[in-house]
């Protein structure tokens, strides 16, 4: 057996999953709201490494995923922006970033 | 002849202007009545003109009818048959009917229901009229029953008495006992003759002998009650309760005698059964001693010609059991006039004397003379004096006995004058004669007038006598004198004798020592002849037993039962309510509660936090996709 071996398809969903569980985890256990839209952030790019991969193994002539991929960066980066006006126009309010804060919803 | 359907239709239609009115506008309304029944007097008398001079053998001079109900193959009509009976009996009807009515005005004037009373008049002179023109026996049976009702609205006329009110139910009662025989003997006539007619059942079918005695016997027991024919007769004295006059038209006058004219009517039936005629002047001749007996010894007023009308009626049914149909049908017509005459005449004497007792009663002769000329006159008529109309009527009635070779009963008969004449002469002293009461006036003119008139047609209708009979066909003829004689004699004997014993003294004989005597048949006369005791202890206790019995039954079996389903409904209903509590309001309750409980428990998911939203969507997640992988493989 060698040290080397050919990347294959499962070694970057591996890496997709190890992502995506860091996100998730970052996204259910930060206090700080910022560092729950940075978790997301993880959780997308995860994901876009998948997408990539699996095109590029399957069928790397259409390149299907590299496009979706790069929709999905462009969605993610309008969508933090949002995100981050919103934590400010929060924190104007509040004085506090604090998700547990954010509470009047309460049933 | 078509005008023959409004004589009874006039009255009718009085009746139906009169009965739904108020009371306060009837009571000035009852010309309407009186009106009507003038009108009808004068169409009889017309009617009887067109008839005369009759002697067509029960042959119809007029005869129209229609049917008013077909039962399969059987057609009920209703008919107008005007002959020479029913031309004689509309004029006695309505005459009579018109003089009570007059009489009325006077008499009833202060009376409150004085409108009520003029309309069952208009009702019961309707329905005698129907009667006498019937063609039909059932269309006879009708009216009949009508006339009952009248009877009965009558006697008990002053139903805040009590007296009146029990009168009222007894007539009713006891001739409805005698309706039953009636109507089964209907019944019995229809299974054999097939009809009603009396075209078909008088003259064109044959009867056999045992069926005409069924049916015969039956239609006498009709006539028995109606006609208050021992022992059926304990309704009449009972029901002098009502108003005068009306005893006048309804018990002297006219709807006794619906039995007698049934009878006279039905007689070829009678004739054909043999039997039934004996029964019919046996029946005629114990009611007409003991009704006679009777009359003796009542002291009420009313009572005495009470049961006088009995005795008469039951003189007229020895008449029709003898064959004599004239003879029983003339003494229907002049008693008519002279027993309404009498009757008018005792309602003016209690007027004035304020009192039916006549042992309170004297010296009217001098106060009320018109009274007593017209109150004389048909004493004597009753009494059968010459020339008065009794004794023209009594005589034939004697004779026809004669000539039947019926000795024993022209022997009663002869005996049943007598006792006549005792107790008219009894009443004609005790009240006329004697010491005055104070404060008697004369009656006013309208309730005179009628008398008047009675008293002139009972006075000379005698004089007719023979052409009565040639007008129903048969030979008319002058009283024989033997008899005539003889008849004289007896009636001038009980007169004399009632001269002896209450007219010979201006105080009245003390009759006590008598009475003492002859202690038990005076005893048995007072009592009634104990035909009241009897009934009332077999038949009105017993019904009182029964109905007793009955409202045992009544309140224990009958109410059982029904308080029983109430009772079960009841606890239905119970459990109904115990159902409805806990089984439907738990079930909306308990979907409430669940429904509180589970959004208890629910909201607690709902903490507010985003993360622990965030969780549970991702736990959800890792299930659906645990649950796809499961699947999947």
């Amino acid at each position: 057996m060698t040290l080397i071996q050919p990347v294959g398809a499962l070694s970057f969903m591996a890496l997709s999953v190890v992502l995506f569980s860091l996100g998730l985890y970052g996204a259910l256990s930060r206090k700080s709201t910022v560092m729950v839209l940075m978790s997301l952030e993880l959780m997308a790019n995860a994901i876009n490494i998948n997408l990539v991969a699996l095109s590029r193994f399957s069928a790397p002539a259409e390149m299907t995923g590299q496009f979706f991929a790069v929709f999905s960066m462009v969605v993610s980066a309008a969508e933090i922006g949002l995100g981050l006006a919103l934590v400010l126009a929060l924190y104007r309010q509040r004085k506090t970033v604090e998700i547990d804060a954010m509470q009047e919803l309460k049933g | 002849m078509g005008y023959i359907v409004a004589i009874p239709l006039l009255p009718t239609i009085a009746f139906a202007l009169l009965a739904p009115m108020s009371g306060r506008v009837r009571n000035k309304a009852v010309w309407v009545s009186v009106a009507a029944v003038i009108i009808a007097l004068a169409l009889s008398l017309v009617a009887f003109v067109q008839v005369w001079p009759g002697g067509h053998e029960g042959e119809a001079v007029y005869h129209s009818s229609a049917v008013f109900a077909s039962i399969g193959t059987m057609d009920l009509g209703v008919g107008v048959l005007l002959d020479p009976v029913s031309a004689v009996m509309l004029v006695v009807v309505t005459l009579v009917g018109a003089c009570v009515q007059v009489y009325s005005i006077g008499y009833m004037h202060r009376d409150a229901r004085i409108g009520w009373y003029y309309a069952v008049l208009s009702l019961f002179t309707a329905a005698m009229l129907v009667l006498v023109l019937a063609d039909n026996f059932l269309q006879l049976y009708m009216a009949w029953e009508v006339m009952g009702l009248c009877s009965y609205l009558l006697i008990g006329f002053w139903h805040e008495q009590v007296a009146p009110r029990k009168a009222s139910l007894k007539a009713f009662l006891t001739t409805r006992v005698g309706d039953v025989g009636f109507a089964l003997g209907l019944a019995v006539m229809y299974a054999t003759a097939g009809s009603f007619d009396f075209s078909v059942v008088l003259h064109d079918f044959q009867w056999a002998p045992a069926a005409a005695t069924t049916v015969s016997l039956l239609l006498l027991f009709g006539a028995m009650g109606k006609s208050a024919q021992v022992p059926l007769h304990v309704w009449l004295p009972d029901a002098m309760a009502g108003p005068t006059p009306a005893s006048a038209l309804i018990h002297a006058a006219t709807m006794v005698a619906a039995g007698v004219f049934l009878v006279a009517r039905a007689l070829p039936i009678f004739e054909a059964s043999g039997v039934a005629l004996t029964v019919t002047m046996l029946v005629g001749v114990i009611t007409a001693l003991a009704g006679g007996m009777l009359a003796a010894v009542q002291h009420d007023i009313k009572k005495v010609l009470a049961y006088s009308t009995i005795s008469q009626l039951g003189y007229m049914f020895v008449a029709l059991g003898a064959g004599g149909i004239v003879a029983g049908f003339y003494h229907l017509v002049t008693h008519a006039f002279f027993k309404s005459l009498l009757f008018l005449g005792a309602g003016v004497i209690i007027h004035a004397a304020h009192t039916q007792d006549m042992r309170e009663m004297g010296g009217l002769a001098r106060k009320m003379p018109v009274t007593t000329v017209t109150f004389t006159i048909g004493s004597l008529a009753l009494a059968g004096i010459f020339p008065f109309s009794g004794f023209w009527s009594k005589d034939e009635i004697l004779t026809v006995l004669w000539h039947g070779e019926h000795y024993v009963v022209f022997a009663l008969a002869l005996a049943a004058a007598f006792v006549t004449a005792v107790y008219v002469a009894r009443l004609w002293f005790r009240v006329f004669t004697g010491p005055e009461q104070s404060e008697l006036k004369e009656a006013h003119i309208e309730m005179l007038v009628p008398m008047g008139v009675l008293a002139a047609i009972s006075a000379v209708i005698g004089f007719g006598s023979p052409y009565f009979a040639q007008f129903l066909g048969h030979e008319g003829e002058w009283p024989a004198a033997p008899i005539a004689l003889t008849s004289t004699a007896v009636a001038g004997l009980g007169l004399a004798l009632g001269w002896w014993a209450y007219g010979r003294r201006t105080k009245v004989l003390n009759t006590r020592p008598l009475k003492q005597r002859a202690g038990f048949v005076y005893g048995a006369l007072t009592m009634k002849l104990y035909f009241d005791i009897t009934y009332d202890f077999f038949i009105v206790r017993g019904y009182g037993l029964l109905a007793d019995a009955l409202a045992v039954f009544d309140t224990t079996v009958v109410d059982g039962i029904v308080n029983g389903a109430g009772a079960v409904w009841r606890s239905g209903a119970h459990v109904g309510a115990l159902i409805d509590r806990y089984v439907i309001d738990g079930a909306v309750n308990g979907t409430a509660t669940l429904v509180r409980a589970a959004g208890a428990r629910v909201r607690r998911i709902q903490v507010g936090r985003i993360q622990a939203y965030q969780g549970l969507m991702v736990g959800a997640i890792v299930l659906l996709m645990l649950w796809l992988v499961v699947k999947g493989a």
